[in-house]
Protein backbone atom coordinates (compact mmCIF):
# COMPACT_ATOMS: atom_id res chain seq x y z
CA UNK A 1 0.00 0.00 0.00
CA UNK A 2 1.28 3.87 -0.57
CA UNK A 3 2.65 5.80 2.02
CA UNK A 4 0.19 8.25 1.82
CA UNK A 5 1.83 10.29 5.01
CA UNK A 6 3.22 12.93 2.81
CA UNK A 7 -0.19 14.59 1.69
CA UNK A 8 -2.28 16.44 4.52
CA UNK A 9 -5.99 15.55 3.90
CA UNK A 10 -7.33 19.16 3.68
CA UNK A 11 -8.20 20.13 0.36
CA UNK A 12 -9.10 23.62 -1.12
CA UNK A 13 -9.37 25.05 -4.14
CA UNK A 14 -11.45 23.84 -7.26
CA UNK A 15 -11.37 19.90 -7.54
CA UNK A 16 -12.34 17.43 -10.08
CA UNK A 17 -14.09 14.39 -10.55
CA UNK A 18 -11.84 11.83 -11.37
CA UNK A 19 -13.17 9.82 -14.53
CA UNK A 20 -11.43 6.68 -16.20
CA UNK A 21 -11.08 8.68 -19.61
CA UNK A 22 -8.52 11.16 -17.93
CA UNK A 23 -6.33 8.70 -15.93
CA UNK A 24 -3.36 8.25 -18.42
CA UNK A 25 -3.39 12.16 -18.78
CA UNK A 26 -3.01 12.61 -15.65
CA UNK A 27 -0.30 10.17 -14.76
CA UNK A 28 1.37 11.35 -17.90
CA UNK A 29 1.23 15.25 -17.55
CA UNK A 30 0.57 16.00 -13.55
CA UNK A 31 -1.66 18.40 -14.02
CA UNK A 32 -1.93 20.98 -11.40
CA UNK A 33 -5.01 19.90 -9.87
CA UNK A 34 -5.91 20.53 -6.06
CA UNK A 35 -7.91 17.15 -5.54
CA UNK A 36 -9.75 14.58 -7.06
CA UNK A 37 -13.20 13.51 -6.00
CA UNK A 38 -13.58 9.53 -6.73
CA UNK A 39 -16.87 8.00 -7.18
CA UNK A 40 -16.57 5.28 -4.65
CA UNK A 41 -19.00 2.80 -6.10
CA UNK A 42 -16.62 2.59 -8.85
CA UNK A 43 -13.83 1.35 -6.55
CA UNK A 44 -16.55 -1.75 -4.09
CA UNK A 45 -14.27 -4.23 -5.50
CA UNK A 46 -12.14 -6.35 -3.70
CA UNK A 47 -9.11 -5.55 -6.17
CA UNK A 48 -7.68 -4.82 -9.47
CA UNK A 49 -7.01 -1.72 -11.60
CA UNK A 50 -9.02 1.00 -11.02
CA UNK A 51 -8.39 0.58 -6.85
CA UNK A 52 -4.83 0.58 -8.44
CA UNK A 53 -4.85 3.34 -9.93
CA UNK A 54 -6.69 5.56 -7.55
CA UNK A 55 -4.05 4.85 -4.90
CA UNK A 56 -1.02 5.61 -7.52
CA UNK A 57 -3.58 9.06 -8.25
CA UNK A 58 -3.50 9.59 -4.15
CA UNK A 59 0.45 9.35 -4.31
CA UNK A 60 0.24 12.92 -5.96
CA UNK A 61 -3.30 14.56 -4.82
CA UNK A 62 -6.16 14.87 -1.68
CA UNK A 63 -9.30 12.98 -2.71
CA UNK A 64 -12.65 12.70 -1.73
CA UNK A 65 -15.18 9.87 -1.83
CA UNK A 66 -18.66 10.83 -3.48
CA UNK A 67 -20.94 7.57 -3.24
CA UNK A 68 -24.87 7.07 -4.07
CA UNK A 69 -25.30 3.81 -1.66
CA UNK A 70 -25.61 4.63 1.54
CA UNK A 71 -29.46 4.77 1.15
CA UNK A 72 -29.49 7.28 4.11
CA UNK A 73 -33.42 7.57 3.32
CA UNK A 74 -34.60 4.16 2.79
CA UNK A 75 -36.49 1.80 5.07
CA UNK A 76 -34.27 -1.16 4.57
CA UNK A 77 -31.56 -1.53 7.27
CA UNK A 78 -28.29 0.07 6.76
CA UNK A 79 -25.82 -1.92 4.60
CA UNK A 80 -22.86 -2.89 6.69
CA UNK A 81 -21.96 -4.98 3.81
CA UNK A 82 -21.53 -1.34 1.81
CA UNK A 83 -20.31 0.07 4.14
CA UNK A 84 -17.61 -2.25 5.40
CA UNK A 85 -16.20 -1.95 1.55
CA UNK A 86 -16.39 1.71 1.84
CA UNK A 87 -14.58 1.77 4.87
CA UNK A 88 -12.09 -0.48 3.57
CA UNK A 89 -12.03 1.99 0.25
CA UNK A 90 -11.97 4.84 2.57
CA UNK A 91 -8.74 3.20 4.77
CA UNK A 92 -6.78 2.74 1.47
CA UNK A 93 -7.11 6.21 0.06
CA UNK A 94 -7.64 8.43 3.29
CA UNK A 95 -10.06 10.61 1.49
CA UNK A 96 -10.49 14.35 3.18
CA UNK A 97 -14.45 13.48 2.88
CA UNK A 98 -16.59 10.46 2.57
CA UNK A 99 -19.99 12.11 0.93
CA UNK A 100 -23.44 10.46 -0.21
CA UNK A 101 -27.14 11.85 -0.78
CA UNK A 102 -29.99 12.75 0.99
CA UNK A 103 -32.20 10.29 -0.73
CA UNK A 104 -32.91 5.91 -1.01
CA UNK A 105 -31.69 3.87 -3.43
CA UNK A 106 -33.32 0.33 -2.03
CA UNK A 107 -36.83 -0.59 -1.05
CA UNK A 108 -37.27 -4.39 0.68
CA UNK A 109 -33.53 -4.85 -0.56
CA UNK A 110 -33.82 -4.64 -3.58
CA UNK A 111 -31.76 -1.83 -5.00
CA UNK A 112 -32.98 0.82 -8.18
CA UNK A 113 -29.29 2.32 -7.88
CA UNK A 114 -30.67 5.48 -8.36
CA UNK A 115 -30.52 8.53 -5.84
CA UNK A 116 -34.93 8.59 -5.01
CA UNK A 117 -37.05 11.34 -3.21
CA UNK A 118 -38.96 10.84 0.16
CA UNK A 119 -40.92 12.76 2.27
CA UNK A 120 -39.63 15.80 4.42
CA UNK A 121 -41.69 15.49 7.67
CA UNK A 122 -40.79 15.15 11.32
CA UNK A 123 -40.43 11.77 11.32
CA UNK A 124 -38.21 11.42 8.67
CA UNK A 125 -35.67 14.20 9.63
CA UNK A 126 -35.32 12.29 12.71
CA UNK A 127 -35.00 8.73 11.10
CA UNK A 128 -32.40 10.56 8.50
CA UNK A 129 -30.53 12.00 11.09
CA UNK A 130 -30.10 8.79 13.19
CA UNK A 131 -28.88 6.55 10.26
CA UNK A 132 -26.15 9.42 9.21
CA UNK A 133 -25.50 9.35 12.76
CA UNK A 134 -25.08 5.40 12.73
CA UNK A 135 -22.97 5.70 9.56
CA UNK A 136 -20.76 8.13 11.14
CA UNK A 137 -20.23 5.46 14.39
CA UNK A 138 -19.88 2.71 11.91
CA UNK A 139 -16.68 4.57 9.51
CA UNK A 140 -15.32 6.24 12.60
CA UNK A 141 -15.52 9.55 10.51
CA UNK A 142 -17.47 12.58 9.81
CA UNK A 143 -19.85 12.21 6.24
CA UNK A 144 -21.27 15.14 4.48
CA UNK A 145 -24.82 14.98 2.99
CA UNK A 146 -25.51 16.19 -0.31
CA UNK A 147 -28.87 17.58 -1.38
CA UNK A 148 -30.06 15.86 -4.29
CA UNK A 149 -32.19 17.28 -7.16
CA UNK A 150 -35.82 15.94 -7.70
CA UNK A 151 -38.18 15.92 -10.13
CA UNK A 152 -41.22 15.23 -7.72
CA UNK A 153 -42.82 15.77 -4.09
CA UNK A 154 -45.14 14.12 -1.75
CA UNK A 155 -48.48 15.02 -0.30
CA UNK A 156 -47.06 13.97 2.70
CA UNK A 157 -44.05 16.51 3.24
CA UNK A 158 -44.15 18.82 6.05
CA UNK A 159 -41.39 21.06 5.34
CA UNK A 160 -39.00 22.56 2.77
CA UNK A 161 -35.84 20.08 1.63
CA UNK A 162 -33.88 23.85 3.28
CA UNK A 163 -35.85 23.10 6.58
CA UNK A 164 -35.13 19.21 6.01
CA UNK A 165 -30.98 19.77 5.72
CA UNK A 166 -31.29 22.26 9.26
CA UNK A 167 -33.03 19.49 10.95
CA UNK A 168 -30.56 16.95 10.20
CA UNK A 169 -27.51 18.94 10.59
CA UNK A 170 -28.74 19.72 14.36
CA UNK A 171 -30.05 16.62 14.98
CA UNK A 172 -27.00 14.35 13.62
CA UNK A 173 -23.92 17.05 13.78
CA UNK A 174 -23.27 15.96 10.17
CA UNK A 175 -22.04 18.39 7.71
CA UNK A 176 -23.48 19.28 4.35
CA UNK A 177 -22.06 18.81 0.90
CA UNK A 178 -24.12 21.26 -1.07
CA UNK A 179 -24.70 21.01 -4.56
CA UNK A 180 -25.42 24.13 -6.72
CA UNK A 181 -26.74 22.32 -9.77
CA UNK A 182 -29.15 20.31 -7.38
CA UNK A 183 -30.83 23.36 -5.80
CA UNK A 184 -31.06 25.33 -9.08
CA UNK A 185 -32.85 22.01 -10.63
CA UNK A 186 -35.04 21.48 -7.75
CA UNK A 187 -35.99 25.00 -7.64
CA UNK A 188 -36.98 25.48 -11.43
CA UNK A 189 -38.89 21.60 -11.25
CA UNK A 190 -40.80 22.43 -8.08
CA UNK A 191 -41.01 26.55 -8.34
CA UNK A 192 -39.03 27.79 -5.10
CA UNK A 193 -36.59 30.29 -5.07
CA UNK A 194 -33.05 28.74 -5.14
CA UNK A 195 -31.47 31.95 -3.55
CA UNK A 196 -33.72 31.66 -0.30
CA UNK A 197 -32.73 28.29 0.14
CA UNK A 198 -28.82 29.17 0.07
CA UNK A 199 -30.05 31.28 2.73
CA UNK A 200 -31.44 28.83 4.93
CA UNK A 201 -28.65 26.48 5.13
CA UNK A 202 -26.28 26.89 8.01
CA UNK A 203 -23.09 28.40 6.85
CA UNK A 204 -20.68 26.40 9.03
CA UNK A 205 -21.69 23.43 7.86
CA UNK A 206 -21.18 23.65 4.62
CA UNK A 207 -17.74 21.57 3.27
CA UNK A 208 -17.76 20.96 0.13
CA UNK A 209 -19.94 22.24 -3.22
CA UNK A 210 -20.66 20.32 -6.16
CA UNK A 211 -20.95 22.51 -9.37
CA UNK A 212 -22.45 20.42 -12.38
CA UNK A 213 -24.32 20.98 -15.94
CA UNK A 214 -28.10 20.29 -15.92
CA UNK A 215 -30.10 18.95 -19.33
CA UNK A 216 -33.52 21.09 -20.46
CA UNK A 217 -36.19 18.31 -21.22
CA UNK A 218 -39.80 19.03 -21.59
CA UNK A 219 -41.21 20.52 -18.77
CA UNK A 220 -38.36 19.66 -16.07
CA UNK A 221 -34.96 20.30 -15.81
CA UNK A 222 -32.68 16.66 -15.47
CA UNK A 223 -29.62 16.60 -13.68
CA UNK A 224 -27.35 14.59 -16.37
CA UNK A 225 -23.94 16.14 -15.32
CA UNK A 226 -22.99 15.74 -18.98
CA UNK A 227 -22.54 19.83 -19.39
CA UNK A 228 -21.09 22.73 -18.69
CA UNK A 229 -22.20 24.59 -15.76
CA UNK A 230 -25.14 26.50 -16.40
CA UNK A 231 -25.04 30.93 -16.38
CA UNK A 232 -27.37 30.62 -13.77
CA UNK A 233 -26.30 27.95 -11.63
CA UNK A 234 -22.92 30.48 -11.69
CA UNK A 235 -24.56 33.44 -10.92
CA UNK A 236 -26.04 30.88 -7.61
CA UNK A 237 -22.58 29.53 -6.71
CA UNK A 238 -21.29 33.59 -6.90
CA UNK A 239 -24.14 33.86 -4.27
CA UNK A 240 -23.30 30.80 -2.31
CA UNK A 241 -19.34 31.41 -2.61
CA UNK A 242 -20.59 35.26 -0.37
CA UNK A 243 -22.21 33.32 1.64
CA UNK A 244 -20.14 30.30 2.75
CA UNK A 245 -17.00 31.83 1.67
CA UNK A 246 -14.61 29.57 -0.05
CA UNK A 247 -15.37 26.49 0.60
CA UNK A 248 -13.63 23.63 -1.67
CA UNK A 249 -15.96 23.03 -5.27
CA UNK A 250 -15.92 20.12 -7.47
CA UNK A 251 -16.57 19.89 -11.50
CA UNK A 252 -18.91 16.58 -11.92
CA UNK A 253 -18.90 15.39 -15.30
CA UNK A 254 -20.24 11.92 -15.19
CA UNK A 255 -22.16 11.62 -18.77
CA UNK A 256 -20.53 12.52 -21.96
CA UNK A 257 -17.11 12.62 -20.52
CA UNK A 258 -15.43 15.73 -22.44
CA UNK A 259 -12.07 15.70 -22.32
CA UNK A 260 -10.00 16.94 -19.66
CA UNK A 261 -8.76 20.40 -21.11
CA UNK A 262 -12.84 21.44 -20.64
CA UNK A 263 -12.63 19.99 -17.11
CA UNK A 264 -10.50 22.13 -16.35
CA UNK A 265 -11.43 25.14 -18.00
CA UNK A 266 -14.73 25.21 -16.30
CA UNK A 267 -12.40 24.71 -12.87
CA UNK A 268 -10.72 27.84 -14.14
CA UNK A 269 -13.95 29.86 -14.00
CA UNK A 270 -15.31 28.53 -10.47
CA UNK A 271 -11.51 29.60 -9.38
CA UNK A 272 -12.09 33.02 -10.73
CA UNK A 273 -15.09 33.23 -8.97
CA UNK A 274 -13.69 31.90 -5.59
CA UNK A 275 -10.77 34.63 -5.88
CA UNK A 276 -13.76 37.26 -5.88
CA UNK A 277 -14.76 36.86 -2.55
CA UNK A 278 -12.80 38.40 0.32
CA UNK B 1 -53.65 14.43 2.43
CA UNK B 2 -53.69 13.55 6.02
CA UNK B 3 -54.06 9.55 5.16
CA UNK B 4 -50.59 9.90 3.53
CA UNK B 5 -48.62 11.51 6.01
CA UNK B 6 -44.99 9.41 7.11
CA UNK B 7 -45.28 9.19 10.65
CA UNK B 8 -43.75 5.80 11.00
CA UNK B 9 -41.15 3.65 9.62
CA UNK B 10 -43.90 1.24 8.56
CA UNK B 11 -45.60 4.33 6.50
CA UNK B 12 -42.34 5.24 5.25
CA UNK B 13 -41.48 1.48 4.09
CA UNK B 14 -45.09 1.58 2.46
CA UNK B 15 -44.16 4.53 0.41
CA UNK B 16 -41.14 3.24 -1.17
CA UNK B 17 -42.40 -0.18 -1.55
CA UNK B 18 -44.86 0.93 -3.45
CA UNK B 19 -42.96 3.49 -5.81
CA UNK B 20 -40.34 0.61 -6.17
CA UNK B 21 -43.52 -1.62 -7.49
CA UNK B 22 -44.62 1.50 -9.80
CA UNK B 23 -41.19 1.95 -11.19
CA UNK B 24 -40.13 -1.86 -12.27
CA UNK B 25 -43.96 -3.72 -12.41
CA UNK B 26 -44.95 -0.38 -14.04
CA UNK B 27 -48.73 -1.46 -13.74
CA UNK B 28 -51.41 0.97 -14.14
CA UNK B 29 -52.97 0.33 -10.29
CA UNK B 30 -49.51 0.15 -8.72
CA UNK B 31 -48.42 3.51 -10.71
CA UNK B 32 -51.84 5.32 -10.09
CA UNK B 33 -51.25 4.08 -6.13
CA UNK B 34 -47.63 5.92 -6.23
CA UNK B 35 -49.02 8.86 -8.83
CA UNK B 36 -51.84 9.64 -5.68
CA UNK B 37 -48.84 10.44 -2.93
CA UNK B 38 -47.07 13.15 -5.60
CA UNK B 39 -48.19 16.89 -5.87
CA UNK B 40 -49.55 17.40 -9.31
CA UNK B 41 -47.93 20.41 -9.89
CA UNK B 42 -46.09 22.45 -13.39
CA UNK B 43 -46.40 21.64 -16.71
CA UNK B 44 -46.08 17.12 -15.69
CA UNK B 45 -48.55 14.96 -14.48
CA UNK B 46 -47.64 13.21 -10.93
CA UNK B 47 -47.44 9.88 -13.82
CA UNK B 48 -44.89 11.72 -15.64
CA UNK B 49 -42.90 12.17 -12.82
CA UNK B 50 -42.57 8.72 -11.97
CA UNK B 51 -41.69 8.08 -15.94
CA UNK B 52 -38.52 10.36 -15.30
CA UNK B 53 -37.49 8.10 -12.59
CA UNK B 54 -38.31 4.89 -14.72
CA UNK B 55 -35.90 6.10 -17.11
CA UNK B 56 -33.33 7.07 -15.10
CA UNK B 57 -32.87 3.87 -12.91
CA UNK B 58 -33.38 1.33 -16.19
CA UNK B 59 -30.83 3.71 -18.11
CA UNK B 60 -28.37 3.54 -15.25
CA UNK B 61 -28.31 -0.34 -14.81
CA UNK B 62 -28.28 -0.60 -18.31
CA UNK B 63 -25.20 1.19 -18.86
CA UNK B 64 -23.89 -0.98 -15.75
CA UNK B 65 -24.47 -3.88 -17.87
CA UNK B 66 -23.24 -2.58 -20.97
CA UNK B 67 -20.18 -1.82 -19.45
CA UNK B 68 -19.61 -5.70 -17.97
CA UNK B 69 -21.23 -6.96 -21.56
CA UNK B 70 -20.32 -4.87 -24.42
CA UNK B 71 -19.64 -8.01 -26.64
CA UNK B 72 -23.45 -9.07 -26.05
CA UNK B 73 -24.98 -5.66 -27.17
CA UNK B 74 -22.75 -5.02 -29.88
CA UNK B 75 -24.59 -8.45 -31.16
CA UNK B 76 -27.83 -7.64 -30.30
CA UNK B 77 -27.57 -4.22 -30.82
CA UNK B 78 -28.73 -1.73 -28.01
CA UNK B 79 -32.18 -1.73 -28.48
CA UNK B 80 -32.43 -5.25 -27.99
CA UNK B 81 -30.12 -5.34 -25.09
CA UNK B 82 -32.06 -3.18 -23.41
CA UNK B 83 -35.39 -4.62 -23.94
CA UNK B 84 -33.54 -8.17 -22.36
CA UNK B 85 -32.21 -6.08 -19.27
CA UNK B 86 -36.14 -4.82 -18.60
CA UNK B 87 -37.10 -8.39 -18.42
CA UNK B 88 -33.92 -9.94 -16.29
CA UNK B 89 -34.86 -7.05 -13.81
CA UNK B 90 -38.03 -8.39 -13.22
CA UNK B 91 -36.84 -11.72 -12.68
CA UNK B 92 -33.61 -10.93 -10.77
CA UNK B 93 -33.88 -7.47 -8.66
CA UNK B 94 -30.71 -6.11 -7.85
CA UNK B 95 -30.03 -7.40 -4.22
CA UNK B 96 -26.38 -5.45 -3.56
CA UNK B 97 -25.81 -1.31 -2.72
CA UNK B 98 -23.07 -3.01 -5.72
CA UNK B 99 -23.71 -2.35 -8.96
CA UNK B 100 -20.60 -3.47 -10.07
CA UNK B 101 -21.60 -6.87 -8.71
CA UNK B 102 -25.14 -6.48 -10.33
CA UNK B 103 -25.83 -9.23 -13.72
CA UNK B 104 -24.21 -12.41 -12.73
CA UNK B 105 -27.13 -14.26 -13.38
CA UNK B 106 -27.55 -12.63 -16.91
CA UNK B 107 -25.36 -15.47 -19.10
CA UNK B 108 -27.88 -18.22 -17.79
CA UNK B 109 -31.17 -16.15 -18.14
CA UNK B 110 -30.10 -15.28 -21.73
CA UNK B 111 -29.68 -19.51 -22.32
CA UNK B 112 -33.60 -19.20 -21.10
CA UNK B 113 -34.38 -15.93 -23.17
CA UNK B 114 -36.76 -17.28 -26.27
CA UNK B 115 -36.30 -14.48 -28.53
CA UNK B 116 -32.35 -15.02 -28.34
CA UNK B 117 -32.49 -18.66 -29.46
CA UNK B 118 -31.25 -17.64 -32.60
CA UNK B 119 -28.10 -17.03 -31.57
CA UNK B 120 -26.85 -19.93 -29.45
CA UNK B 121 -23.73 -18.41 -28.80
CA UNK B 122 -24.89 -15.25 -27.11
CA UNK B 123 -25.08 -17.00 -23.57
CA UNK B 124 -21.55 -17.87 -23.92
CA UNK B 125 -20.60 -14.85 -24.94
CA UNK B 126 -22.04 -12.88 -21.74
CA UNK B 127 -20.43 -16.38 -19.58
CA UNK B 128 -17.13 -15.06 -20.62
CA UNK B 129 -17.79 -11.49 -20.33
CA UNK B 130 -18.79 -12.09 -17.22
CA UNK B 131 -15.89 -13.80 -16.31
CA UNK B 132 -13.49 -11.35 -17.73
CA UNK B 133 -15.24 -8.92 -15.56
CA UNK B 134 -14.82 -11.13 -12.01
CA UNK B 135 -10.95 -11.71 -13.26
CA UNK B 136 -10.56 -7.59 -13.98
CA UNK B 137 -12.05 -7.01 -10.29
CA UNK B 138 -10.47 -9.81 -8.32
CA UNK B 139 -8.54 -9.17 -5.12
CA UNK B 140 -4.68 -9.17 -5.73
CA UNK B 141 -2.58 -11.42 -4.50
CA UNK B 142 -0.46 -10.62 -1.63
CA UNK B 143 2.62 -12.55 -0.77
CA UNK B 144 3.00 -13.38 2.94
CA UNK B 145 -0.90 -13.27 3.52
CA UNK B 146 -2.54 -17.15 4.01
CA UNK B 147 1.43 -18.70 3.71
CA UNK B 148 1.85 -17.62 0.22
CA UNK B 149 5.27 -17.12 -0.82
CA UNK B 150 6.65 -16.20 -4.27
CA UNK B 151 8.64 -18.79 -6.35
CA UNK B 152 12.12 -16.87 -6.29
CA UNK B 153 11.82 -18.40 -2.43
CA UNK B 154 11.73 -21.96 -4.12
CA UNK B 155 15.36 -22.28 -3.65
CA UNK B 156 14.74 -21.87 0.19
CA UNK B 157 12.81 -25.21 0.50
CA UNK B 158 14.55 -28.17 1.86
CA UNK B 159 13.18 -31.92 0.31
CA UNK B 160 11.45 -32.84 3.07
CA UNK B 161 9.48 -29.80 2.90
CA UNK B 162 8.84 -30.55 -1.25
CA UNK B 163 6.05 -33.06 0.17
CA UNK B 164 4.16 -30.53 1.63
CA UNK B 165 4.43 -27.92 -1.24
CA UNK B 166 1.77 -26.43 -2.76
CA UNK B 167 1.53 -24.91 -6.34
CA UNK B 168 -0.49 -21.40 -6.50
CA UNK B 169 -2.20 -19.53 -9.17
CA UNK B 170 -3.32 -16.21 -9.69
CA UNK B 171 -6.54 -15.95 -7.65
CA UNK B 172 -8.10 -14.11 -11.00
CA UNK B 173 -8.48 -17.23 -12.97
CA UNK B 174 -11.48 -18.40 -14.31
CA UNK B 175 -11.94 -21.46 -16.53
CA UNK B 176 -14.71 -21.85 -19.04
CA UNK B 177 -15.44 -24.56 -21.40
CA UNK B 178 -17.53 -23.27 -24.30
CA UNK B 179 -19.20 -25.07 -27.29
CA UNK B 180 -18.71 -22.26 -29.94
CA UNK B 181 -15.81 -20.47 -30.80
CA UNK B 182 -16.68 -17.66 -28.00
CA UNK B 183 -13.24 -15.99 -27.89
CA UNK B 184 -12.69 -15.34 -31.48
CA UNK B 185 -16.56 -14.04 -31.35
CA UNK B 186 -15.78 -11.67 -28.76
CA UNK B 187 -11.99 -10.63 -29.89
CA UNK B 188 -13.10 -9.41 -33.09
CA UNK B 189 -15.85 -7.40 -31.35
CA UNK B 190 -13.16 -5.59 -29.39
CA UNK B 191 -12.70 -2.14 -30.50
CA UNK B 192 -9.34 -2.45 -31.38
CA UNK B 193 -9.68 -5.71 -33.54
CA UNK B 194 -12.65 -3.40 -35.26
CA UNK B 195 -9.82 -0.67 -36.20
CA UNK B 196 -7.04 -3.11 -37.32
CA UNK B 197 -8.86 -5.50 -39.11
CA UNK B 198 -12.38 -3.42 -40.12
CA UNK B 199 -14.44 -5.91 -42.38
CA UNK B 200 -12.46 -8.98 -41.76
CA UNK B 201 -13.96 -10.02 -38.52
CA UNK B 202 -15.62 -13.11 -39.40
CA UNK B 203 -16.39 -16.89 -37.06
CA UNK B 204 -16.64 -20.27 -38.78
CA UNK B 205 -19.41 -21.45 -35.86
CA UNK B 206 -18.43 -24.75 -36.94
CA UNK B 207 -15.01 -24.69 -36.12
CA UNK B 208 -16.06 -26.22 -32.68
CA UNK B 209 -15.75 -25.34 -28.90
CA UNK B 210 -13.15 -23.98 -26.81
CA UNK B 211 -11.43 -24.21 -23.69
CA UNK B 212 -10.87 -20.79 -22.10
CA UNK B 213 -8.60 -19.37 -19.18
CA UNK B 214 -9.61 -15.87 -18.13
CA UNK B 215 -7.75 -14.43 -15.59
CA UNK B 216 -5.26 -10.84 -14.81
CA UNK B 217 -1.30 -10.44 -14.91
CA UNK B 218 0.47 -9.38 -11.95
CA UNK B 219 0.52 -6.40 -14.31
CA UNK B 220 -3.47 -5.76 -14.29
CA UNK B 221 -3.27 -6.82 -18.13
CA UNK B 222 -6.29 -9.27 -18.87
CA UNK B 223 -6.05 -12.57 -20.62
CA UNK B 224 -8.01 -14.96 -22.77
CA UNK B 225 -5.87 -17.41 -23.51
CA UNK B 226 -7.20 -21.00 -25.43
CA UNK B 227 -5.89 -24.12 -23.52
CA UNK B 228 -5.10 -27.32 -25.23
CA UNK B 229 -6.82 -30.49 -23.00
CA UNK B 230 -4.00 -31.14 -20.91
CA UNK B 231 -3.94 -27.72 -19.29
CA UNK B 232 -7.84 -27.21 -19.07
CA UNK B 233 -7.26 -30.43 -17.10
CA UNK B 234 -4.08 -28.99 -15.10
CA UNK B 235 -5.06 -25.76 -14.23
CA UNK B 236 -9.09 -27.63 -13.34
CA UNK B 237 -7.71 -29.68 -11.24
CA UNK B 238 -5.96 -26.75 -9.02
CA UNK B 239 -9.27 -25.37 -9.02
CA UNK B 240 -10.60 -28.28 -7.65
CA UNK B 241 -8.14 -27.79 -4.78
CA UNK B 242 -6.08 -30.93 -5.68
CA UNK B 243 -2.65 -31.43 -4.23
CA UNK B 244 0.05 -31.00 -6.71
CA UNK B 245 0.91 -34.50 -5.87
CA UNK B 246 -2.33 -35.99 -7.14
CA UNK B 247 -1.50 -33.49 -10.79
CA UNK B 248 1.33 -35.09 -11.24
CA UNK B 249 -0.57 -38.95 -11.27
CA UNK B 250 -3.07 -37.43 -13.49
CA UNK B 251 -3.04 -39.01 -17.39
CA UNK B 252 -1.62 -36.19 -18.97
CA UNK B 253 -0.34 -36.69 -23.04
CA UNK B 254 2.44 -34.19 -22.33
CA UNK B 255 4.87 -34.41 -19.39
CA UNK B 256 3.46 -32.43 -16.31
CA UNK B 257 6.76 -30.81 -15.98
CA UNK B 258 6.23 -28.96 -19.26
CA UNK B 259 2.73 -27.73 -18.27
CA UNK B 260 3.85 -26.53 -15.38
CA UNK B 261 6.50 -24.73 -16.60
CA UNK B 262 4.63 -23.03 -18.95
CA UNK B 263 2.19 -21.88 -16.53
CA UNK B 264 5.18 -20.74 -14.40
CA UNK B 265 6.34 -18.86 -17.66
CA UNK B 266 3.18 -16.68 -18.35
CA UNK B 267 2.79 -15.95 -14.73
CA UNK B 268 -0.77 -18.02 -14.19
CA UNK B 269 1.09 -20.11 -11.90
CA UNK B 270 2.45 -17.29 -8.82
CA UNK B 271 3.88 -18.74 -6.00
CA UNK B 272 3.22 -21.64 -3.61
CA UNK B 273 2.81 -22.79 -0.19
CA UNK B 274 3.66 -25.17 2.43
CA UNK B 275 0.71 -27.34 3.54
Amino acid sequence: MSDLSFKTQSIQGVGLGLRSAHYQEIFDTKPDVPWFELLSDNYMAEGGLPIHRAEKIRQNYPLTLHGVGMSLASADPLDLDYLSRLKTIAKRLQPAYVSDHLAWVSASGQYTHDLLPFPYTQFTVQYVADRISQVQDFLGREILVENPSSYLEFHATEMTEWEFIQGICQKSGCNILLDINNIYVSAVNHGFDPYEYLQAIPADRVKEIHLAGYEKMQGYLFDTHGYRVHPPVWDLYQAALKRFGRVPTLIEWDTDIPDFETLRSEARKAEAKMKEVA
Amino acid sequence: MDDQKIETLDALKCLQDEFYHAIFDAKTATIAQTASTIIAAGELSPTERINIYRGSILGGITSALTNIYPVCVKLVGEEYFTHMVSAYLKKYPSSSADLGRYGEHLPAYIAEFKPAQDLPYLSDVAQLELLWHKAFNAAEDVFSKDGLRSLVELQDISEQEHARMEFCLASSVHLFNSSYPVHRIWRVNQDEFQERYSGEGSVDLSEGGAKLLIWRGADFSMRVDVLSDDEYQFVAAFLEGKSFEDIVDMPFNQPVSDILQRCIQTGLVIGFKLV
